[in-house]
């Protein structure tokens, strides 16, 4: 035990300080700095409508679909903004309303209107929806995958481009344990920094939402959600960090594995539910608190040909995803007692 | 007895389709062991293979009594300087060689005091807190053989220790190296150097094409050549005279004159043979100062077994 | 015994033109591209949308052949098998994507080792201007993402061209055009991205990585930006939207009204390839530098 944590101190200085470790900071910090982003603009809006003239959105849901738009004005009152342009040989002309606590758009198209679109200031369900679709399609899918991909790799694929992996190998170590070891620092660093980075998006949503809608969700399901948020990035590191630090003991170009894992991962909601039960990204999602709306990315054809798997159950989730860690720890430490140092290869 | 020794039984390793060492029987004792041969006959290889870094295709090592595939076991007794030049990124000195005594299990304390003294050793405690990456190819050489000795091993392995060393440094690593022989330690190193491996050597393995060609003290090997006749410069007063004497031994294959008016040069089979007719002659009158044996050093060996790889 | 004595002479044989000198580069790399695995099989697998599409082409100009559509025919069902912008916009995308794999894997091999090695300077030192230096690593990727791009793509157009009325290549030869464009524009994209990622790391196994980072991870942060601020400009981040929005102007396809248009698209992607050619030129000095 002491030898694993003497190697994963040494480790975890580079993962964590090394200059190359910058674009991981950047994938993990990019939500929470978005939905802080987003926080800002929010309030900001809050204060710039606290003095906006109110519409009751019964008066606009009231005018029909092809009313002239003067007659709207009429019946409205002057909106708060009032835009017109021109398109595809069409006059189109977009009203602001704002009711109290939503902004509403009627929307016209040669002088008559045609659709009204209504968005609130905020609000904390679409906000909550919004982040399990960032924490899901983005977070886990891309962040913690690319950032895995980066720091397991350089663990052992990285010290044999660098040529320095047999100062490890000098070492009066068994190379399990030397395996071990590096797994912990870039297990450590990784879910620290991804774990870190879950918490304070989590945070950052958090920080904008209305008093009201805080209190409630504090005294619900706040810790709940946000415990398994921070406990499903450190298990996707658990995960893709054994199958990256494999891939670089195993190939000399790991980026085949990535990429066909990528892939794998990306068509997983289009495979039947036995194959989709066959991914990392699979258990991941099961232990999300939050269901997220469909991935955005997702073609309408697609959309209809999606048959997500069942959820499995948090337990059995992270049970799985621990065993297939230990498996292929198991494989990777077999291929590493068998290494030879030969950098004339790379 | 192995445990004191280095053994190595029909060892081979390829790497895919290239010869590495090829059925390699060797057994090195104790004391100052230099392999020399051409580049790419296999020296590092074998070191390689004794150290666990690449493993044997067939055949079996054993470092004073440890498997090279335990590392855990045979690391706390061997340390090894290899050839490559890399350090590992953005440590310093002290760090690198910090790093590899914490690995051993030192307490923080203590690895750290065998740290400064390895590195006072090797004459680098200026440039110690500077990164590695910073430094000449002969402080990177230092600071190497600074992390294969800072726990003491009863084994030092080196690949080209003396490459880049100033002569003065170069003289306190030799005196290192016999200082570690001296007290029953192994020093196995490799070097294209070769006067000065022939100074300081107490065993030679002359290795070529992944084969051993010779090994043993350089002057037992030189003695079991025997298709290569020996030559020797008889320091005398009257070369001319000698010459004719000699002449008359059949021992003797050729004789000449030293063109730089020392003596006669003398080639012979028969060392001992030889040795006893030089007796005669002394014994007749005829006044000889001493006899120097020419090819006795590596450099010639390296001649006669590898021929003008040097 | 000095080196003039021995009878060496200066080369008095003809030499490659300046224009054309950097062509020696794909020369040499195309063949040892072509014989790795892994290029082969993504070469192969980019071949079956084609045959698809290409079988399209043979249905929708054969529409008599299906009993359902003899005589009269379902109108619906006409519309769906023709021909047209669309058709060859979802070609196209689909097509781009073995382009990003092939880049991933063919193109972080292109410089990368150079820098690690040093042997720009070798490069430079014979005459090979550092544009010509990169034109000749772009000529590699042109010619290897050109065998899944423009190659099947003119395949798919010639073939549907031939089997349809005259009517139709006069009303519809600007999808040819169209096609062509947007594959190029999208050639010199990939490419420059490649190389970008190669000369920025000199790992070849981390430039690959960052290949593959640069499409998917800047897809999904436009998304995001899009989903939490509400906005539409994120994916103007994306450089498969921007690219996807100038392929529909070219093709006339109506993109999606609430989304950036071809035009901002269109500056976005110069703006980018500026900045990655920026990146390239400054990574690509002719000096050794020593850490």
């Amino acid at each position: 035990m002491n030898q694993i944590w003497i190697i994963a101190k040494l480790e975890m200085r580079r993962a964590f300080f090394s200059r190359r470790a910058l674009w991981v900071y950047l994938l993990a910090l990019f939500p929470a700095v978005l939905f802080f982003g987003h926080g800002i603009s929010v309030q900001y809006r809050r204060s710039e409508y606290a003095g906006k003239p109110v519409t009751p959105a019964a008066v606009l849901d009231r005018i029909p679909v092809g009313t002239p738009d003067t007659e709207v004005l009429a019946t409205a009152g002057q909106p708060i903004t009032d835009r017109k342009w021109r398109r595809r040989d069409l006059d189109r002309r977009s009203l602001q309303y704002f009711d109290g606590s939503n902004r509403i758009w009627l929307e016209f198209e040669n002088g008559a209107l045609k659709s009204r679109n209504r968005r609130t200031l905020n609000s904390f369900d679409e906000d909550s929806k919004v982040y399990a679709g960032v924490f899901q399609f983005f977070y886990l899918r891309l962040a913690v995958f690319f950032g895995c991909l980066g720091i397991f790799i350089n663990l052992f694929r990285g010290e044999m481009i660098d040529k320095s992996l047999h100062y490890w190998f000098l070492a009066p170590v068994r190379r399990e344990i030397l395996l071990l070891g590096k797994y912990c620092a870039g297990l450590i660093a990784s879910a620290v920094i991804f774990g870190g980075g879950a918490l304070l998006s989590f945070s950052a949503l958090l920080s904008y939402q209305s008093s009201a809608d805080l209190q409630g969700y504090l005294q619900t399901d706040a810790f709940y959600h946000g415990t398994w948020y921070i406990l499903s990035a450190m298990l996707g590191c658990v995960g893709y960090g054994s199958v990256f630090l494999a891939a670089g003991l195993l190939l000399r170009n790991p980026i085949i594995p990535a990429l066909v894992m990528l892939l794998w991962e990306s068509i997983n909601g289009f495979l039947p539910e036995l194959l989709q039960k066959l991914s990392v990204l699979h258990y991941l999602q099961s232990i999300c608190p939050v269901a997220p709306p469909l991935d955005p990315n997702v073609p309408p054809l697609m959309r209809m040909i999606l048959a997500p798997a069942a959820p499995t159950s948090a337990w059995a989730a992270i049970l799985g995803l621990l065993a297939v860690t230990a498996l292929v720890l198991y494989a990777a430490s077999r291929t590493v007692r068998r290494l030879e140092i030969n950098y004339g290869t790379e | 007895m192995s445990d004191d020794q280095i053994l190595f039984h029909n060892v081979s390793k390829f790497y895919g389709d290239v010869l590495g060492v090829n059925k390699v029987d060797l057994r090195i004792p104790p004391g100052i062991t230099s392999l020399v041969g051409p580049n790419g006959s296999g020296k590092t290889t074998l070191m390689n293979l004794m150290t666990g870094l690449v493993h044997p295709g067939s055949g079996s090592i054993s470092v004073r009594g440890v498997s090279p595939f335990a590392p855990e076991k045979l690391m706390r007794i061997v340390g090894y300087a290899t050839q490559y030049d890399a350090a590992p990124r953005g440590v310093t000195g002290f760090g690198f060689v910090l790093a590899g005594l914490l690995l051993h299990g030192f307490p923080r304390a203590e690895a750290e005091r065998r740290a400064a003294l390895a590195i006072e050793t090797v004459a680098l405690t200026h440039a110690s807190s500077r990164k590695i990456a910073a430094y000449s190819k002969g402080m990177r050489q230092r600071i190497r053989l600074a992390q294969a000795i800072a726990h003491e091993p009863e084994v030092l392995v080196l690949d080209e220790p003396l490459n880049g060393l100033d002569p003065l440094v170069r003289a306190e690593t030799i005196a290192l190296f016999r200082d570690y022989a001296a007290r029953g330690r192994h020093v196995i190193l490799s070097s294209h150097v070769l006067q000065e491996v022939d100074v300081f050597s107490d065993q030679v393995i002359l290795i070529a094409n992944g084969m051993i060609v010779a090994e043993g003290e350089i002057r037992n090997v030189r003695d079991e050549i025997h298709e290569h006749p020996s030559q020797f410069l008889l320091h005398c007063q009257q070369p001319s005279r000698v010459a004719a004497l000699l002449f008359e031994q059949a021992e003797v294959l050729a004789v000449k004159i030293d063109p730089e008016g020392r003596g006669v040069l003398v080639t012979t089979r028969h060392r001992d043979a030889f040795a006893a007719a030089v007796q005669r002659i002394a014994l007749s009158g005829i006044e000889i100062d001493g006899v120097l044996p020419m090819d006795e050093n590596v450099d010639a060996l390296y001649e006669y077994l590898i021929g003008g790889g040097k | 015994m000095a080196v003039f004595k021995r009878g060496y002479e200066r080369y008095n044989g003809p030499l490659t033109g300046s224009a054309t000198r950097f062509l020696a580069v794909p020369r040499f790399v195309w063949p040892k591209l072509l014989g790795q695995r892994f290029v082969v099989i993504l070469l192969v697998l980019s071949l079956f949308w084609p045959l698809l599409c290409a079988g399209f082409v043979y249905v929708s100009n054969h529409a008599d052949l299906l009993p359902s559509l003899g005589s009269g025919g379902d109108d619906g069902i006409r519309k769906m098998l023709s021909i047209d912008g669309k058709f060859f916009a979802i070609f196209m995308n689909v097509q781009s994507t073995f382009a990003i794999l092939l880049a991933a894997i063919a193109g972080p091999g292109l410089i990368a080792p150079d820098l690690a090695n040093n042997a720009l300077p070798l490069y430079f030192a014979r005459p090979l201007s550092r544009w010509s230096y990169i034109g000749a690593r772009m000529m590699v990727l042109f010619g290897i993402l050109s065998l899944v791009t423009l190659v099947p793509g003119l395949f798919v157009f010639i073939m549907q061209a031939s089997l349809a009325s005259t009517a139709w290549l006069q009303a519809n030869w600007f999808l040819g055009q169209g096609m062509v464009l947007g594959f190029l524009l999208y050639i010199v994209m990939v490419s420059l991205i490649a190389l970008t990622c190669s000369a920025y790391v000199k790992w070849r196994v981390v430039a690959g990585a960052l290949v593959l980072a640069f499409f998917f991870v800047l897809a999904g942060a436009s998304q995001i930006i899009n989903q939490v601020l509400r906005v539409e400009w994120g994916s103007l981040l994306n450089p498969g939207y921007a690219i996807y929005a100038v392929w529909c102007a070219l093709l006339g396809v109506e993109a999606a009204e609430d989304a950036p248009g071809a035009w901002e698209s269109f500056t976005v992607l110069l703006l980018m390839l500026a900045a990655l050619l920026a990146v390239l030129l400054r990574k690509l000095r002719p000096v050794e530098v020593v850490s």
